[in-house]
C-alpha cells in the first residue's frame, strides 16, 4: 500500500498535489458508505507517510512517533462519518487530528521536543552524500532548532506535511492570510538562521 | 543554472524529512485494511457506550432531533388542550359561584345544559335541604355546591340587616302562625328549621334577530303574567343589529321560576343563563324569634298597663308600650321584606340581537370559532413550548459554555505543550 512520494521543490507543487486529493476524497465520501470507505483509504494512502514526518518532526521519538500515527489514522477512521467538508478539507482535518494527538502525546509527557531532523536518518545519509550536502543538513537542522517552536510547527506543517496554506490555516485554527503570513515570516527566519550555510 | 537559496533551502528541508520504516508502514497497512479491529479494548460499558454515540452525533443531526423533539411536544401539548376531557371551565369571580357551562339554544333538557337549570325552586330547596352539613353558613364567603348539582350563594344577610329595614306597619293575626312556623328553630344558623327560605335569582340573555326584538319582548310580557310575575322595569328598543334590544327587570314567584324560565328560553336563542340561590332562613326565624319576643313584651305591657293606678304610671308604661310597638313594627316590616325575597325571585332579562358574544357560548361552531379555537390551542402550544425552553434553554446554554471552555481549555493546553 506503500506509495510513492513525489519530490516536491517549491510551494506551488505542494499546493497542487494536495488540492487534487481533496476533490477526490470530498467527491468519494458524499456517495454511498462503501464510496466513503474507499476515500479514507485513498487519504490514508496519501497521507501516511506526510502524517508521520509531520508527527515525528515535533515528538522526535521514532516509536512515539509511529504510535501517534497509527492513533490519528485511527481516530480519524473512527470519526469518519463526522467528517464535514463544509469545515475544511480532509487532508487538513486529518491533520487536525493528528496535531492534537501529538500535543497530548507531548503534554502527556511533560516535555517539549526540539523540531529536527531524527539522528538516525542524519548517520544513515552521510554515506553517499556529498561534505557539502551534509553541511546544509546540519545547518539547517541548527536554524530550525533555534526557531519559536510555533514556527516549527509552521515549517513542518508546510515542509514536512505538504499542506497548503489554507489547510494549515485550518489546523492551526488561523485565517489563511494570517497562516502565509507567519509562514513567510518563519521561512524568512529560517533562511537567515541559515545564513552562510546555504 | 544555479538552484535558487529558496530551492536548496526547501530541498534540504525535504531531505531532513522523517520517513516512515517499512514494518512500521506495513504493519498500518494491514491494520487500515482491517479496519482498526479493536482486539484488546475491553468490552464497553453503557455510559462509555453512551458517550461514544453522543460524541458521534453531527450539530446538523442534533438539531434536527430537537426539532422534531419540540415539534412531537408542541403536537402533544395540542392534544392536550384540545382534548374536550381536559376543558374545566370555571368562573372565580362572583364570590365563588361555580358557573355553568354554555347553553345549548333551546335545549332545556340537552346533556350540554347544566341539571339544574332543569329544576324549580321546590326542586332546588329540596335538594339544598338534603345536603345536611353541606349548607351555607351566613359568615362565610366560600360556596360549595351539593351532591344534586345546586348552586346557591353562601352570603346569606344576617339578623342585623334584616332589622335595619324601616317601615311601621300593625301586627297581624297571621303572625301567630309565622312565627309557629319558626318557632322550632333555633340559633343564627336556623339549621332545625322545618321550612327553610331561599332566596333565588337569575340571569338571562336571549339572542335574536333585529326585527324580533319586539315580539320577543311580547312573549316576556306574556309569560310574566301567565306565571303571575311583576315586571319591575322594562325597555325596548329597535333598530339596526347593534341597536335592537330589550331589557327587563322581573320579580317571578319562586314557586313558578322553573317553568317560567322554561318559557323566557322557549322565546328566542338562550344566550347565557345563570342562576343563584341564597338562603335566608336564619334572618328571617332570627327576626321572627324576635317579632314573637316584641309581641310578649306588648302583651306584658298591656297587663302593666291595666294595673297601672297613678296617671304618672299610666303614662310611662304607655311610652315604653308605643316604643315596642315601633320595634315590633319595624321587625314585621323586616320580616315581610324577607319572606317576599323568598316568594318572589328576581329576574334580569335581557333580549340581544346581531352576533353572539364569544364568551356566552351559544350557538353553533362556525368558522370563527375555529379561529378561536386554534388561537387558543397555539396559545396553549406557544406556552409549553416558552416553559420548555425556559427550563431546557439555560441548561443547553449552561452545556454549551462548559463545552466550549473545555474546548478551549484543551486547546489552550495543547498549545502550551508545544510552545
Amino acid at each position: 500500500m506503500s506509495e510513492a512520494r513525489p519530490k516536491l521543490l517549491v510551494m506551488g507543487k505542494l499546493f497542487a498535489r494536495s488540492s487534487g486529493v481533496n476533490q477526490a476524497l470530498v467527491a468519494a465520501a458524499e456517495e454511498a458508505p462503501a464510496a466513503a470507505e474507499l476515500a479514507f483509504e485513498a487519504l490514508y494512502r496519501s497521507s501516511r507517510d506526510d502524517v508521520y514526518a509531520y508527527v515525528a518532526s515535533l515528538l522526535r521519538d521514532r516509536v512515539a512517533a509511529e504510535e501517534v500515527t497509527a492513533t490519528a489514522f485511527e481516530r480519524a477512521y473512527r470519526k469518519r462519518s463526522r467528517f464535514d467538508r463544509e469545515r475544511g478539507e480532509p487532508r487538513a482535518w486529518l491533520f487536525g487530528i493528528a496535531r492534537n494527538a501529538a500535543l497530548d502525546e507531548l503534554r502527556r509527557r511533560g516535555r517539549h521536543s526540539e523540531l529536527a531532523a531524527d539522528p538516525e536518518d542524519l548517520a544513515a545519509a552521510t554515506v553517499e552524500e556529498s561534505a557539502v550536502a551534509s553541511e546544509r543538513r546540519l545547518a539547517v537542522t541548527a536554524a530550525l532548532a533555534r526557531l519559536e517552536p510555533r514556527e516549527r510547527d509552521l515549517i513542518a506543517l508546510k515542509f514536512f506535511a505538504g499542506l497548503s496554506n489554507a489547510e494549515i490555516a485550518t489546523v492551526v485554527g488561523v485565517s489563511e492570510s494570517n497562516a502565509g503570513t507567519k509562514l513567510h515570516r518563519a521561512v524568512t527566519k529560517l533562511r537567515e538562521a541559515c545564513d552562510g550555510a546555504i | 543554472m544555479e538552484p535558487s537559496r529558496d530551492e536548496i533551502l526547501f530541498a534540504t528541508l525535504e531531505s531532513l524529512r522523517p520517513a516512515p520504516s517499512p514494518a512500521f508502514a506495513a504493519e498500518l497497512d494491514a491494520r487500515v485494511a482491517t479496519g482498526f479491529p479493536r482486539e484488546s479494548a475491553p468490552a464497553a460499558s453503557g455510559a462509555s457506550r453512551l458517550a461514544a454515540w453522543a460524541r458521534g452525533l453531527r450539530p446538523r443531526r442534533i438539531v434536527l432531533a430537537g426539532g422534531a423533539t419540540a415539534l412531537a411536544a408542541i403536537g402533544v401539548a395540542a392534544v392536550l388542550v384540545a382534548s374536550p376531557s381536559t376543558r374545566v371551565n370555571i368562573d372565580t369571580s362572583g364570590g365563588g359561584n361555580i358557573e355553568a357551562g354554555p347553553v345549548v339554544s333551546g335545549s332545556e333538557s340537552s346533556a350540554g345544559a347544566p341539571r339544574h337549570l332543569d329544576r324549580t325552586p321546590k326542586q332546588i330547596e329540596e335538594a339544598f335541604g338534603a345536603a345536611g352539613s353541606g349548607k351555607p353558613t351566613a359568615d362565610s364567603d366560600s360556596s360549595s355546591s351539593n351532591g344534586a348539582g345546586v348552586e346557591y350563594e353562601a352570603s346569606a344577610p344576617t339578623a342585623a340587616s334584616a332589622g335595619a329595614a324601616a317601615g311601621t306597619a300593625e301586627m297581624g293575626s297571621a303572625e301567630a302562625g309565622i312565627n309557629d312556623q319558626y318557632a322550632p328553630s333555633s340559633g343564627p344558623y336556623a339549621s332545625q328549621a322545618h321550612h327553610r327560605d331561599v332566596e333565588y335569582a337569575a340571569e338571562m340573555v336571549l339572542g335574536t334577530e333585529p326585527e324580533e326584538v319586539g315580539d320577543a319582548a311580547g312573549k316576556v310580557f306574556d309569560a310574566v303574567h301567565r306565571y303571575g310575575g311583576i315586571v319591575l322595569d322594562s325597555s325596548v328598543s329597535g333598530g339596526s343589529a347593534s341597536d335592537a334590544g330589550a331589557e327587563f327587570e322581573l320579580l317571578i314567584p319562586s314557586a313558578k321560576l322553573g317553568d317560567a324560565l322554561a318559557a323566557f328560553s322557549r322565546i328566542a336563542d338562550v344566550r347565557s343563563r345563570h342562576e343563584t340561590s341564597n338562603d335566608i332562613t336564619a334572618p328571617t326565624v332570627t327576626t321572627a324569634e324576635l317579632l314573637q319576643d316584641s309581641h310578649a313584651r306588648i302583651e306584658s305591657l298591656l297587663n302593666e298597663l291595666a294595673e297601672t293606678e297613678t296617671e304618672a304610671e299610666r303614662e310611662a308604661v304607655e311610652a315604653k308600650l308605643r316604643s315596642e310597638r315601633r320595634h315590633a313594627a319595624v321587625l314585621k316590616s323586616s320580616l315581610t321584606n324577607l319572606q317576599r325575597r323568598a316568594n318572589f325571585s328576581h329576574v334580569s332579562l335581557r333580549i340581544e340581537s346581531g352576533a353572539a358574544d364569544s364568551s356566552s357560548g351559544a350557538g353553533g361552531w362556525d368558522v370563527g370559532d375555529a379561529f378561536h379555537d386554534a388561537g387558543q390551542i397555539l396559545a396553549a402550544a406557544a406556552g409549553v413550548a416558552i416553559v420548555g425552553l425556559a427550563i431546557l434553554g439555560p441548561i443547553a446554554l449552561i452545556a454549551l459554555l462548559v463545552w466550549l471552555g473545555n474546548r478551549a481549555w484543551l486547546r489552550q493546553r495543547r498549545e502550551r505543550a508545544l510552545g
